[in-house]
């Protein structure tokens, strides 16, 4: 009876109440028990997992403000660099393919020697159309020599000085080119305008010429090369008891956005003026 | 001295601006001629007392560079600085109004001028497509651009003169 003590006894009992509680559990018996003194603690749990969530956010966010702040900045001067180098990038793109473009007019037309230039400036006066190359006499420019493009004519070396010369274009309303029609084969003068607009002159009416026809250089009065392209008959004009018809003519070059031009410079005009008996 | 040196550097910037931007920048056929402008606001300045040497130079200049004949360029200014230094005495109580009036008559001289001097030396062109495609336009563009180039001339005069009475 003495193994059956009050302490012993008290052991035994925990024990046995331990065991069934194990085996009333692992039995699945309790299940409902447990639910229903878990879920008040999940949901206590939960609330208080927020709470904490909010109040740490809370207190955590100024410092990752500052962080993403500064890593705002460092990637946007990255895309400041980098379209830097893509504006670099392209404007190098948009030279390269104009240096390009008068290397193959330069390979299409073998014949002449060019000296490359790019326009610097224009003409001040709104009256005139010329431009300012930076090539001068010390690049072996000189007056008189044509100025072309990889498209057609530009004009031609109207002034010069040792590093920049001033090109006469063909729009200017004082030019005057002999050209030739290639379908037709009529010969006749271009003449510019105050507006730039350009048009021919000198055709005769017998003659037919259609929209679209290529007008070339003639080569004759010895200021141009012949055979260089100028552009195309936009419409033509015949006047009641005019002694020649005229047309409109739409330029091959754009002379608005000439940025780079080759001066033809194996290419002598040929000063006829002294043959031209005076008036 | 500092007013020579500064006008000269300004003179040189706006031949830059014209040559290379505003000539290029066309309204039909027509353009901004910003060295008439800065010529008229630095005449227009009380301060100033060199702008006919100034126009001189700058005639020259530009007469040099431009393929206009007969110095036009140079008679033109110093026809535009005579209207300027004229209305300089007359309005000088409102010198916006008076830069206006100058880029008005100024322009129409110049254009006038430069039309006398083509029609001379033979080129053909009717007055009328002048007036509508280049004189209308300039002129319009010139008004658009003198209030700035007045602002620019007056804060560098207002900063200049000081240190010239300093010195």
């Amino acid at each position: 009876m003495k193994f059956l003590s009050s302490k012993n006894t008290q052991t035994i009992v925990i024990i046995v109440v331990v065991a069934g509680l194990l085996f009333l559990a692992l039995s699945g018996y309790l299940t409902p028990v447990f639910n229903l003194s878990l879920n008040p603690l999940v949901s206590f749990q939960k609330w208080l997992s927020v709470r904490y969530l909010s109040a740490r956010d809370f207190l955590t966010t100024p410092s990752d403000v500052v962080l993403l702040r500064e890593q705002n900045a460092i990637l946007e001067s990255q895309v400041t660099q980098l379209q830097t180098q893509l504006i670099e990038m392209e404007e190098r793109l948009g030279e390269a393919q104009v240096c390009f473009a008068l290397l193959d007019f330069g390979r299409t037309n073998p014949q002449y020697d060019y000296i490359a230039a790019t326009v610097i400036g224009r003409e001040i006066s709104p009256f005139l159309q010329y431009i300012i190359i930076d090539k001068g006499t010390e690049d072996g420019v000189r007056y008189g020599m044509p100025v072309v493009t990889q498209q057609g004519l530009v004009g031609r070396i109207d002034a010069v000085i040792a590093r920049a010369s001033r090109v006469k274009l063909i729009t200017d309303s004082t030019s005057v080119v002999n050209i030739r029609l290639q379908s037709a084969a009529i010969e006749a003068q271009l003449i510019g305008s105050l507006t730039g607009d350009l048009s021919l002159d000198m055709i005769p009416l017998d003659e037919t010429i259609e929209p679209g026809d290529v007008v070339l250089t003639s080569g004759l009065g010895g200021n141009y090369p012949p055979n260089i392209f100028v552009g195309q008959v936009l419409s033509t004009q015949q006047r009641e008891n005019a002694l020649f018809q005229t047309a409109s003519v739409q330029p091959i070059v754009n002379f608005e956005s000439i940025n780079a031009v080759l001066v033809i410079d194996n290419f002598e005009a040929i000063n006829i003026s002294p043959l031209i008996p005076e008036p | 001295m500092i007013s020579h040196l500064v006008c000269a550097l300004s003179l040189v910037v706006f031949y830059s601006l014209q040559t290379a931007i505003f000539s290029q920048a066309n309204l039909i056929s027509g353009t901004a001629d910003v060295v008439l402008l800065f010529l008229a606001a630095w005449s227009l300045q009380e301060q100033v007392k060199n702008s006919w040497l100034w126009t001189i130079v700058a005639g020259v200049l530009i007469s040099l560079a431009s393929a206009m004949p007969f110095f036009a360029p140079l008679i033109a200014y110093l026809g535009v600085i005579s209207i300027s230094k004229l209305l300089q005495r007359r309005v000088w109580r409102n010198p916006i109004l008076a830069m206006f009036i100058v880029t008005l008559v100024g322009t129409i001289f110049q254009h006038g001028i430069y039309i006398f001097v083509l029609r001379i030396t033979g080129a053909v062109f009717p007055f009328s497509i002048s007036v509508d495609h280049i004189i209308l336009p300039s002129l319009l563009l010139n008004l658009i651009f003198a209030l700035p180039v007045y602002a620019v001339v007056s804060d560098l005069v207002g900063r200049i003169y000081p240190l010239e009475v300093e010195a």
